[in-house]
């Protein structure tokens, strides 16, 4: 099967300091992928530089097996992007704006574009910036999907939307992937919104990879153990520890199991996503960047091929 | 491409355009009254005389009073014309793209930001060399009692009688586009160009202009008196003019020591050695033109040229 968005060893460095390291993930053909990492973990850079709009300094991108920088006229019709904080040509009307599309896109959906518009209630005489931010940013979605890409990315489209507009939002954006087999790419710095929406998970933090995978798979192979301080070097020897936190006699471990979980002594919880997310930052904290990502991408289920 | 920039400069675009029709009208209007007075007054018909007198017996001076003054504010219009060109459609180009982070949008469209690039550029130079050309073709209709009186090769006159107007237009945009593609900040781009545009149009224009041929000096002795052994044609530019000094230069900063009866005894007194008269003959007009629209157009490639390079480095 091919990836939809294929990362090999991506780095990118902005004069002395490095936005992204070795950065190697693959999001498969058809799937809505979150991309979560903290403020400043190159979720951006890795987005720009998926689409094209960076070069890498080192390594390779490729949207459905070609590069993006070196062949743009056949990736772009196939990439659909909105930027962060959505940006619009705020003096262009909503119609100008459907008409810079099919004017500058060979595959334009002008039909989609101007169902979505009326579904929204957002009228096409009006200026772009006369809007509401939930709006324009509806907009920025309609402008891509309209596009009919292949592959969408967005970066944190929820940020500066409301509880609403972000519900709105991602409804149009669900609407549009149940329609067509889009892939796509969210990146946001909390999972909890993109939890409902998304399938596979990419956990980005201090310019590394420290977690790709399905959802559903990693919610499985993660679990929460409470138990005896003395037995966690058993537990090490087959399972990986993400996080651990002790008290006097008992430790509490985040593991990914790397096979059957045959722990009498312990007390095995389920873990959220969320759980999940956090284990994997605080670990980028308190461990040199080297060990983590790589190392347990060799033994883990979140290898990346 | 061609729909979306239009649609991005329209509010720019009228009002240059007005601005234009503006200063057209009042060209035409002024224009057609100086043609008129021209006639009228027999100038014309003296001045196509096979040796028409000197100023033809004060109606050239009467007309030159009457209307010279016009042409200083022309002059000075067309002087500064490019440079707002080049400030509130050439800096705001690129750079507003940047400033309001819209090339994330458009460079994610179906085509290259290469592709891009070229048609905005192709888009806003073409619209410069139209708006060139067309005030040239007027200024020098509008120009031509006055050339036929003074001609066309002066200091001023220059600027709007050639190809010049066209390359400075040019010029100013292309400066603009790269200033603003280079700085990504649409206010400190405007003002930059500015100040890059002074920075190479002034020194051209006085400093290398009467100089890309060598100019031609006349010399004569104290004792031939202050009037040039030469008649300068209506079409030649007077360069310069002033003493010769002891030591063979030539100067306008004179200081006299003793008391004589005239300034030219006095100089002579001081060692000075007589007048000189510097000029460019009118047949180097073309030339000269030519020479400096070649400067003006080779800086604004070398601008545009840097212009897509810094679009297709991808430093976003």
């Amino acid at each position: 099967m091919i990836n939809a968005l294929e990362t090999t060893q991506l780095s990118k460095r902005y004069g002395r300091h490095w936005a992204l390291q070795d950065c190697t993930l693959a999001l498969p053909a058809g799937r809505v992928g979150a991309l979560v990492g903290p403020n400043g973990a190159g979720k951006t850079t890795l987005l720009k530089t998926s689409v094209g709009l960076l070069t890498p300094t080192e390594g390779h991108v490729q949207v459905f097996g070609r590069s993006p920088v070196k062949h743009p006229t056949e990736a772009l019709p196939r990439l659909g992007f909105v930027a962060q904080d959505c940006p619009l040509y705020k003096d262009f009307s909503v119609a100008d704006l459907l008409t810079l599309g099919r004017k500058l896109n060979p595959r334009w959906d002008d039909h989609l574009a101007r169902a979505r518009m009326q579904k929204l209630g957002i009228p096409l005489d009006r200026r772009a910036g006369k809007l509401s931010g939930g709006q324009q940013a509806q907009i920025a979605l309609v402008l891509a999907l309209a596009k009919r890409p292949d592959l969408l990315l967005l970066d944190e489209p929820l940020a500066s939307l409301d509880p609403l507009a972000r519900r709105e939002f991602l409804r149009t954006l669900l609407d549009a992937t149940v329609e067509v087999g889009l892939t796509v790419l969210l990146s946001s710095h909390i999972i909890g919104d993109l939890e409902r929406v998304c399938d596979y998970l990419i956990v980005l933090s201090a310019s590394h990879v420290q977690l790709a995978g399905d959802i559903q798979e990693t919610l499985q192979a993660h679990k929460r153990l409470i138990g005896p301080r003395q037995d966690v070097e058993a537990i090490a020897r087959t399972h990986t520890i993400i996080e651990t936190s002790h008290t006097e006699r008992q430790s509490t471990l985040l593991v990914r199991t790397n096979g059957p979980l045959s722990a009498p002594s312990w007390d095995v919880q389920e873990v959220s996503l969320e759980d999940i997310v956090l284990a994997y930052l605080g670990q980028q904290e308190t461990e040199l960047p080297s060990s983590s990502p790589l190392a347990q991408k060799q033994n883990g289920m979140e290898v990346v091929q | 491409m061609i729909w979306v920039t239009w649609r991005q400069n329209r509010t720019e675009s009228f009002f240059i355009l007005g601005l234009l029709a503006l200063g057209g009208i009042f060209l035409l209007l002024t224009g057609l009254s100086m043609t008129n007075t021209f006639q009228q007054s027999g100038l014309s018909a003296c001045l196509t005389r096979p040796n028409p007198l000197t100023n033809c017996g004060g109606l050239g001076g009467a007309f030159l009073d009457h209307y010279g003054s016009l042409v200083n504010y022309i002059g000075v219009a067309v002087l500064i014309l490019p440079v707002l060109l080049g400030a509130l459609v050439g800096a705001p180009l690129v750079a507003r793209e940047f400033e309001q982070h819209t090339h994330l949008l458009v460079w994610l469209q179906s085509i290259t930001r290469t592709r891009w690039l070229i048609m905005k550029l192709a888009l806003v130079l073409g619209m410069g060399l139209l708006v060139g050309g067309a005030l040239m073709a007027l200024l020098i209709w509008w120009y031509s009692p006055f050339a036929q009186l003074s001609g066309s090769f002066n200091q001023l006159a220059f600027d709007f009688s050639g190809p010049v107007l066209i390359a400075s237009t040019i010029l100013a945009l292309a400066l603009g586009i790269f200033v603003g593609t280079l700085t990504r900040r649409t206010v400190f781009a405007i003002f930059l160009t500015i100040a890059v545009l002074v920075a190479i149009r002034l020194p051209v224009e006085i400093g290398l202009r009467p100089n890309y041929q060598p100019q031609i000096t006349v010399t004569w002795s104290f004792a031939q008196g202050d009037k040039p052994p030469v008649t300068l044609k209506a079409g030649d530019w007077n360069v310069g003019q002033g003493f010769i000094d002891a030591q063979g230069n030539k100067t306008n900063d004179v200081h006299v020591s003793g008391p004589q009866e005239t300034l030219a005894q006095s100089l002579q007194a001081d060692g000075y050695r007589g007048y000189y008269l510097s000029y460019q003959p009118a047949d180097r007009f073309w030339t000269f033109q030519w020479i400096e629209t070649s400067i003006y157009l080779i800086i604004s490639l070398l601008a545009l040229g840097a212009t897509v390079l810094l679009v297709r480095r991808r430093m976003v």
